[in-house]
């Protein structure tokens, strides 16, 4: 058996490449073949045919613990997962598994569909590691729980889509694995068994159970997750608080499409391109008027990393016109999950040369989290420059939602 | 080689589960369904007879039965080797997708091709009875020849799926090489028919080139070994039998190292 360990799984150093070559042998005929025998030319060095798909990757997945893993396509998310899994071994470094896994990365792999509903189970979740004798325990639960009435007993290529998935979902989630691995799945099946199917992945949530989770949907892993990675270019980027990381992911990605939108070239445009860095204040704007930087400050004027909800933030926009001309400043916040919170703007009248704007806001009354400052200085007829983008983080107090108005609370109580 | 049968006997539920399915796959569409299993051999028996039993007219006392009692061994043989040199490189779906143990695969079509031989016996009883031919104790020897033969058929299914997953030109060689094999292999004739090779520089007795065969060839020496327990109702010879098994476990021991070494890059290639 595994030795104890508070971590599920540990990742230390895992490289993984993937030769080139396979794909070019196929194309490779057996005349070039024969030109290249003949000539005694040797075969391309190989380094210049490697992927590599993980550059390095150091990850402790905690046991216990939801952790949502985003990143651009291509950035090695789902070799990762399937390093895990272990359908992949890794070209260098090691993985520690603790507990049995149970991989939902593609739902029904091994159904038959000649093959009734009721027998694929029992195929299927031996596939996944169940012994015979705990499918067969477990095969009516199965087939309650994918709702699937008497289409159990018929082939299943004469299912719906909806119905061969809901079954493929039932069995793997069946299989009561101590580590599940999922791959942006879990919206299966209509309104209905997408909610069952939330409510079987809580349950395993508090079940205890490690969760291993890739997807795209951002507000799953900020409001799901107790920990999330971000893996770009083929390394971990980040790793902690769900809310900092996606925050972080979602500014990298405004920020590379700020760089295509003002250079026409950025890593978006090559898949699995680690994303431009986004610290540092990189002067920003139009040629006729730029901000220089943007600074929050609190309510004594000091910078400050991070907010209470009822302090004071002053915004100090530092810009640069070149010539006289009308200015208009704007200060937009962003929730972490990509929504606007406010837009405030202001005509601040002709201005030239160097100086400051300040938006003073006497109580900041945002709920805790991370969310996003955009200043942008615009002049009229100008198309709106790229915004300069800041992290405002917001904390010490609890609380869902994105404000935190002016409060309180009173009790009635019947006089007694 | 250890590990490597270790671990398939770990996985045998799975393996049983596979075997099961896919027998019950093979018929499952079919209006004849589980007859085709006597059907196949039986009517590749009638062509055969045709040509050899009737047009070249073969001196083989009950050329029938005498060419079921090789017949079916060597369709166990062919169709493992056939089906089994793709079993890794068709199952994308499996090797993507889930954790599998891929050496499940092969074994898998050995052992529906094993399932298929031993239903496919009473047809050939049958045909037996028809000449007034029963079984006799001979068949005692039926577990060990078996033993030989599966063993060796899954030595060579490991090294060929394990090499197909790369090179997919194999599957088109193997098919070749298994039509080859079949007419170099004593299915059709008779292993004693051979004659004196004065030929080529070689200068053999028929005795040595019968030797020869059945040294070289080891489906040869098993075709033989089966043909002596059904047809002629003699003790198969020991010898070529145990050169077979000593093969087999030479081979078995490099498949299992080739397969071992190659298995990481199943996933990749499929």
């Amino acid at each position: 058996m595994s030795a104890p360990s508070s971590d599920a799984i540990v990742l230390k150093s895992v490289v993984k490449s993937f030769r080139k070559t396979s794909r070019k042998r196929e194309t490779t005929t057996l005349k070039t073949e024969l030109v290249r025998w003949l000539t005694f030319r040797k075969k391309k060095a190989e380094p210049s045919q490697l992927i590599q798909a993980l550059t390095g990757v150091d990850l402790r997945i905690p046991r216990g613990k939801t952790v949502g893993i985003v990143g651009r396509n291509g950035s090695g998310k789902s070799t990762l997962l399937k390093l895990v899994t272990g359908i992949y071994t890794p070209t260098s470094g090691t993985i520690e598994v603790h507990g049995r896994i149970s991989a939902l990365l593609e739902l029904g792999a091994g159904f038959h569909p000649d093959f009734t509903g009721r027998e694929n189970i029992l195929i299927n979740g031996i596939i996944l590691g169940m012994s015979r004798a705990e499918v067969k325990a477990r095969v009516e639960q199965i087939i309650e729980y994918a709702e699937l009435g008497d289409f159990i007993d018929e082939p299943v290529r004469t299912y719906s889509s909806g119905m061969f998935m809901r079954l493929a979902f039932a069995v793997a989630t069946h299989v009561d694995p101590e580590i599940l691995i999922i791959d942006e799945i879990l919206s299966v099946g209509d309104e209905h068994f997408a909610r069952k199917s939330q409510a079987k992945m809580n349950e395993f949530r508090h079940g205890g159970k490690t969760i291993l989770l890739v997807t795209h949907a951002l507000g799953t892993v900020e409001s799901w997750c107790d920990l999330a990675a971000w893996i770009d270019g083929g390394k971990v980027r980040m790793f902690g608080d769900p809310r900092r990381v996606v925050a972080e992911y979602r500014r990298a990605i405004a920020a590379a499409e700020a760089e295509a939108e003002k250079t026409g070239h950025s890593a978006l445009s090559a898949p699995g391109l680690a994303l431009p860095q986004t610290n540092g204040a990189q002067a920003q704007g139009v040629a006729g008027a730029r901000l220089t930087g943007v600074r929050l400050h609190d309510g004594a004027g000091a910078t400050a990393a991070s907010f209470s909800s009822d302090a004071a933030l002053s915004v100090v926009l530092d810009f640069e016109a070149l010539s006289k001309a009308p200015l208009r400043f704007s200060v937009d916040v962003m929730s972490a999950d990509g929504r606007l919170v406010f837009s405030l703007g202001y005509d601040a009248g002709e201005l030239a040369g160097k100086g400051a704007v300040t938006l003073k806001v006497p109580r900041l009354g945002l709920a805790e989290g991370v969310y996003e400052l955009l200043g942008t200085v615009t002049r009229p007829g100008e198309p709106p420059p790229p915004p300069h983008r800041v992290a405002l983080t917001v904390s010490g107090s609890a609380g869902a939602g994105v404000l935190k108005p002016v409060h309180e609370w009173a009790v009635e109580r019947p006089d007694n | 080689m250890i590990r490597n049968l270790k671990e398939l006997y770990q996985y045998r539920a799975l393996l049983w589960a596979l075997t099961a399915r896919e027998l019950k796959a093979r018929y499952r569409a079919s209006v004849l369904g589980f007859l085709w299993t006597f059907l196949n051999p039986t009517l590749n028996m009638i062509v055969y007879v045709l040509v050899f039993g009737v047009i070249m007219s073969t001196s083989v006392e009950r050329y029938p039965f005498f060419l079921f009692c090789g017949l079916i061994p060597w369709v166990f043989f062919a169709s493992s080797i056939l089906g089994g040199t793709t079993s890794v490189s068709d199952r994308k779906d499996l090797l993507t997708k889930v954790r599998f143990p891929a050496q499940v695969l092969p074994a898998t079509v050995v052992a529906t091709n094993l399932v298929n031989f031993l239903l496919s016996l009473p047809l050939l009883f049958l045909l037996g009875a028809l000449y007034g031919d029963w079984p006799s104790w001979h068949l005692v020897f039926l577990v060990p020849v078996l033993l030989v033969q599966t063993f060796f058929t899954l030595a060579v299914t490991y090294l060929l799926s394990s090499l197909n997953v790369a090179f997919r030109d194999l599957q088109h060689i193997v098919a070749n090489l298994v039509q080859m094999l079949f007419f170099l292999t004593p299915v059709l004739w008779n292993v004693e028919t051979i004659p004196a090779i004065h030929r080529f520089g070689l200068d053999l007795t028929a005795e040595q080139a019968r030797d020869a065969m059945l040294y070289a060839n080891p489906m040869a020496a098993v075709m033989n070994a089966w043909r002596d327990i059904f047809y002629a109702h003699a003790v198969p010879a020991w010898q070529p039998l145990v050169a077979v098994a000593g093969v087999s476990l030479v081979l078995m021991w490099i498949s299992s190292g080739v397969f071992e070494r190659r298995r990481e890059e199943f996933a990749e290639l499929v």
